[in-house]
């Protein structure tokens, strides 16, 4: 099996790393719609205390913060840029066509700048204390409920860990095969477009045949192994809720519900 | 396997492991190219894969599972994990709808990439949504940036595609 890491989980014993992933990944949906409630400074202020303090608990370094914002910061630039120019209101400093700068909108600049941060943060802490796989489980746990409609979650689960499973067996077979039309004279980094999506023909075509054929032994082997649903499953690790559950909730809830008390109306 | 656990396309443990593995696939290409795969301007080349809903509704669900999974590593996480997910899905969904009426096969990898590249108006929306007040100018800004990403990925992908679909029956 390769070494490759998948996702970016990084081991830890911490607080957040010892809650159930169900409420890790249902508190960090909560937290993301919270954030749409703010809209002054108390608000972005009181969620931004909430967050730090959850970054303190998860024991991970705030450089691990700083590489997730990395491949956002266009993202960035350009929602808080078109928000400072294109909003109106307060007093006018600059002021061009359509486009006008003023202390509203720079105000208003900030708080998206903020409102990309939070949710930057606490998606990285949810992805750094939770592995991949802890997460399936935890969007298993969370759509149990669609059971009652006749929704397959079970079948859904098997498929994700699955698939789960098959990211290191592919990333290894991608890295063979690259090599082996390298030492054949393939030449994948440089040329026109029309030369790159030549080269990578030789690269993909194996590389999905190759994942036909894994599919194909893995639901022989299932069958011969008696498999008939994916219903009746059970699992080496189980997620219980515990203490640490509750209280992380309960102080979440409490901040959103100040949230709603100190924000504008 | 019984009934209940048919899902789109999925009626057997066959096809759910080639759905699984399409799935890793996609992780994996999006993986590889981890660099482009997030933000406004993105070429994301798993997307690619999007044109295999034209030859069989399981890659329908096996390609969001897979949007979903590589959405776990986004950055703005939770938000990706719902709305990057549900515009996938809607996508696929009408590719392979709108696809069952077309004959030729370039013709329907033509229409998966227009309608691929369509639907980038949901992301946009979303990146729009966070910058509340100027939503309209974010709006057309992200939509630009974000089809024209979705446009080559989804057509270089459609002639990989239609490659591999001369060397195995993508169908069955």
């Amino acid at each position: 099996m390769s070494n490759f890491l998948f996702g970016r989980y990084l081991p830890g014993k911490s607080w957040v790393h010892q809650m159930s992933p169900q409420s890790k990944l249902m508190l960090s949906f909560y937290f993301v719609i919270v954030i749409f409630f703010a809209n002054n400074v108390w608000t972005y202020a009181s969620l931004s205390v909430l967050i730090l303090i959850v970054v303190v608990m998860s024991g991970v370094s705030i450089g691990y913060f700083l590489k997730g914002i990395r491949p956002l910061i266009w993202l960035i630039i350009f929602t808080v840029l078109l928000q400072i120019l294109f909003s109106s209101g307060g007093h006018v400093y600059w002021h061009f066509g359509p486009f006008s700068v003023s202390d509203t909108s720079l105000i208003n600049g900030g708080y998206i700048f903020v409102r990309f941060l939070l949710i930057i943060m606490i998606s990285t802490v949810l992805t750094l204390t939770t592995t991949p796989l802890a997460i399936a489980d935890g969007v298993q746990t969370v759509l149990k409920p669609l059971k009652k409609v006749h929704f397959p979650v079970d079948t859904l689960a098997l498929m994700l860990s699955i698939a789960l499973r098959f990211v290191p067996t592919l990333m290894d077979e991608m890295e063979t095969i690259l090599n082996a039309q390298r030492s054949r004279g393939v030449d994948f980094g440089s040329g026109s477009l029309k030369h790159r999506i030549q080269a990578a023909v030789p690269l993909l075509v194996p590389l999905f045949t190759g994942a036909i054929n894994h599919a194909e032994n893995l639901s022989t082997a299932m069958e011969a192994r008696g498999f008939t649903d994916s219903e009746h499953r059970s699992k080496y690790r189980v997620y219980r809720w515990q203490r640490k559950d509750t209280i992380s909730w309960v102080a979440f809830l409490l901040v959103g519900v100040l949230v709603l008390f100190i924000r504008n109306n | 396997m019984n009934s209940k656990t048919n899902l789109f396309g999925i009626s057997n443990v066959r096809d759910l492991t080639k759905a699984a593995v399409v799935s890793a696939l996609y992780i994996v290409i999006t993986m590889v190219f981890a660099a482009l795969s997030f933000g406004p301007i993105q070429f994301r080349f798993s997307e690619g894969l999007n044109n295999l809903a034209v030859f069989n509704k399981r890659y329908v669900v096996a390609i969001t599972l897979g949007c979903f999974i590589s959405n776990m590593m986004s950055s703005l996480g939770p938000l990706d994990m719902v709305v990057g997910t549900g515009e996938t899905l809607i996508a696929l969904l009408t590719i392979n709808i709108v696809t069952r009426f077309i004959k030729s096969l370039p013709l329907k990898l033509a229409a998966s990439v227009l309608i691929g590249t369509f639907y980038m108006f949901i992301v946009a929306a979303e990146i729009a949504y966070l910058g509340n007040s100027a939503f309209w100018p974010t709006f057309w800004g992200a939509y630009l940036t974000t089809a024209i990403g979705e446009f080559v990925t989804m057509t270089i992908g459609a002639v990989l595609v239609y490659i591999i679909s001369l060397r195995y029956d993508l169908n069955k």
